[in-house]
């Protein structure tokens, strides 16, 4: 045998799917223990420089899109397909075979009773279907019933629900559209670039009596800047309840807090913005100037050694947490209370009015249909594979009018022979009794 | 109801210990009779079990599988009903047995954890939440029964020929069915599991993958016991081979449950 053709049928051996899925294993738990995304600097502070650049040089800071395991993911699509390609006409060839008595004398099988009296109740037992009655090559009298048939085809079909579900997923994460759209109720924000704008018509935080949150809730309505006269479509979405308007699927993701910013010019108001945190607010006729909300606590409480963080989450005592920067360097960094002024040279700034914001995900999957075809595939093909095992039991008519029963049950093992053979026993020995 | 509930729990503990000292008392004094004393109690045991999830979740209005106490406990009972199931179905009290010892140290660590009904916090109040944790509880339980019945494989291979468990223990090609059937039942279930959270995750997140440490686990689990149903049908590794590996995934389930939720914090680090 050539090397090439050693290569290949290794490729497809289900020694190399073994392979392939211990690597696979070994891979996801190394991608679970280290925290994915971060910077070589995040990987130095946690661990030490030196892991930080193996991590890096392994690409475990995001292992589940590196090269290596891309290729054991590819590998065992390939060996998947082959396997299930090379298999796919002995499978047929067994599928028919199993529906029909064996043809020659030495057929395999797994338990065997002789001698019996009356086999046709022995069927009943097995729970196999009625049996069919024909005669051999060699003029005897044979039984024979099958069940399961399909049961051959499971690992075939799991394999096949595999390969689809991994397609669907990698055709989704290479064609996936995703944005991030945020505001408070009243804002009007384009989603991408897609040419449609959603417009956060409101937004509710439901409370229990216990100050619990209960549920998110966006009253949302999407235009369609692409189409005459921008027609539009609204929904109401909340956590586990997203909706879908024009092919897009909007998800209430989550939320946070938002702030009223106002900037004072020699005590006139020249700008007036509500920011969410996280966000840089530019001043208007001054764009060196940059003033950042970087938190908001509404129940503030500051920790020497610990800093900011709030005892609860009513606003008993609203802090806002900022940084300055003129020509991108930071001037300072402090909390502001409700009420208080931020003072640089001629401008003035305030915050006020906390209010919540919603976090709205879009998302456009062609493809998810595709990996949950494939999901649903491969629960089929393991039903099939582990709860409908391939049996088949057939009795021949010795000239003595005697008959010799056959099972043959690959996957039920020593579980079959004994179920075959008590099945054998109870008859005999109710044969025996009424005799 | 809760207070129903906690009296429960504490009743339930005492019937498993008791059946665990029962299924001990058989093997020591070798009475048959001990042995269906014990699986009587057991599945008394279960039933009282069964009545205290029923008031925990009533007490708590929404089901009771949303936090450690309750997944733990949960679990527990998952690994009774198999167990108990595969003890009546194969005759086999011995595994009762094994079992009982694990069944009692899940309920134990359950009862370490805090009792507290919270309110559900808004990803967590979907219908899938049932049919993902429940079918989680049978995967678990038929994996901690594979797990059992892998011990006992190899302990088998070490007793004495003529003895009394050697007589009580099904024959090694058996036994080696018997933790098939087990692990096929809590593949099936794991595939569900993934599938529903799948879906769950989908309706919640907006993904219905996203590499979470929890996702990855159950993973890497699901991988491990496809090896498992691939090296048994490879010869020469049917038996001791796939025992040993029955004993490591439910390692690995262990550490997908416990482990990730204390030291790989995710999405999932509310359960």
């Amino acid at each position: 045998m050539s090397s090439l053709k050693r290569v290949w049928k290794f490729i497809s051996s289900m020694k190399f799917a073994i392979l392939l899925l211990a690597v696979l294993s070994l891979a996801c738990a190394a991608g679970s223990f280290v925290t994915q995304g971060q910077t070589y600097e995040w990987y130095a502070r946690q661990t030490s420089e030196r892991t930080a650049a193996l991590i890096l040089a392994l690409g475990l800071d995001d292992a589940f899109h590196s090269a290596w395991f891309l290729v054991i993911t590819g590998f065992l699509c390939l060996n998947l397909l082959l396997c299930n390609v090379l298999r796919l006409p002995p499978l047929i060839r067994r599928t028919a075979a199993a529906g029909a008595p064996p043809r020659t004398l030495n057929a395999p099988f797994d338990a065997r009773v002789d001698a019996l009296s009356d086999p046709e109740s022995l069927f009943g037992k097995l729970r196999m279907p009625a049996p069919k009655r024909s005669t051999d090559d060699m003029g005897r009298e044979v039984l024979f019933a099958s069940k399961h048939r399909a049961g051959l085809w499971g690992a075939w079909v799991c394999h096949l629900g595999i390969l689809l579900l991994i397609l669907g997923f990698a055709l989704g994460q290479a064609t996936r559209e995703q944005y991030t759209v945020y505001g408070v109720p009243g804002d009007v924000r384009p989603i991408g670039d897609t040419g449609y704008m959603l417009v956060i018509d409101d937004f509710r935080i439901g409370l229990r009596a216990d100050d619990t949150v209960e549920q998110y809730t966006a009253d949302i309505t999407v235009y369609d800047m692409n189409a005459d006269g921008a027609p539009s479509r609204s929904a109401t979405i909340s956590v586990n309840n997203p909706a879908t308007l024009y092919g897009m699927k909007f998800f209430q993701n989550s939320t946070g807090w938002a702030a009223t910013v106002r900037v004072l010019k020699s005590g006139e108001e020249i700008q007036r913005e509500v920011v969410c945190a996280g966000d840089y607010l530019t001043v208007k006729d001054n764009a060196d100037l940059v003033v950042c909300l970087n938190a908001f606590y509404p129940d503030y409480v500051f920790t020497p050694g610990v800093g900011p963080s709030t005892a609860s989450g009513k606003l008993d005592n609203p802090a806002y947490l900022y940084s300055v920067y003129y020509q991108e360097r930071m001037l300072g960094m402090n909390a502001l209370m409700e009420g208080e002024e931020l003072t640089i040279d001629d401008y003035t700034v305030t915050f006020s009015d906390p209010q919540s914001y919603t976090l709205i995900q879009v998302k456009r999957d062609r493809f998810t249909w595709l990996a949950l075809a494939g999901g649903l595939i491969v629960l089929a093909g393991l039903a099939l594979a582990l709860y409908a095992p391939t049996a088949r039991v057939w009795a021949i008519r010795d000239a003595n009018g005697a008959w010799t029963a056959f099972g043959a049950c690959p996957k039920g093992g020593a579980l079959f022979r004994e179920r075959f053979q008590r099945a054998a026993q109870a008859k005999e020995d109710t044969t025996d009794a009424s005799s | 109801m809760l207070r129903v509930e906690n009296t429960l729990f504490t009743v339930v503990m005492l019937a498993y210990f008791a059946a665990m000292i029962l299924y001990f008392v058989f093997i020591a004094v070798k009475k048959d009779g001990l042995a269906k004393a014990a699986m009587l109690l057991q599945a008394g045991g279960l039933l009282l079990h069964t009545a205290a999830l029923v008031c925990r979740g009533v007490g708590a209005g929404r089901l009771p599988l949303t936090n450690q106490y309750e997944f733990a406990t949960a679990f527990a009972w998952g690994l009774s009903l198999v167990s108990l199931v595969f003890v009546v179905r194969f005759r086999f009290p011995v595994l009762g047995a094994f079992a009982a010892p694990v069944v009692f140290l899940v309920i134990g660590y359950a009862a370490m954890q805090s009792r507290e009904v919270r309110e559900l916090m808004p990803a967590l109040r979907s219908n899938w939440l049932g049919f993902h944790v429940s079918t989680a509880i049978i995967a678990y339980g038929a994996f901690g029964v594979s797990f059992v019945l892998g011990i006992i494989f190899l302990l088998r291979e070490r007793m004495a020929a003529g003895g009394f468990l050697d007589h009580h223990i099904p024959g090694r090609e058996k036994l080696d069915m018997i933790a098939y059937r087990s692990v096929s039942l809590g593949l099936l279930f794991l595939t569900f599991t993934i599938l529903t959270g799948a879906i769950w995750a989908e309706r919640a997140w907006g993904s219905y993958w996203s590499w979470d440490p929890k996702e990855t686990w159950s993973l890497v689990t699901w991988i491990i016991y496809a090896n498992y149903l691939h090296l048994r049908i490879r010869k020469g590794w049917a038996g001791r081979a796939a025992a040993i590996f029955a004993v490591a995934g439910f390692v690995c389930v262990l550490f997908t449950y416990v482990g990730v939720n204390t030291l790989l914090p995710g999405v999932h680090s509310y359960a």
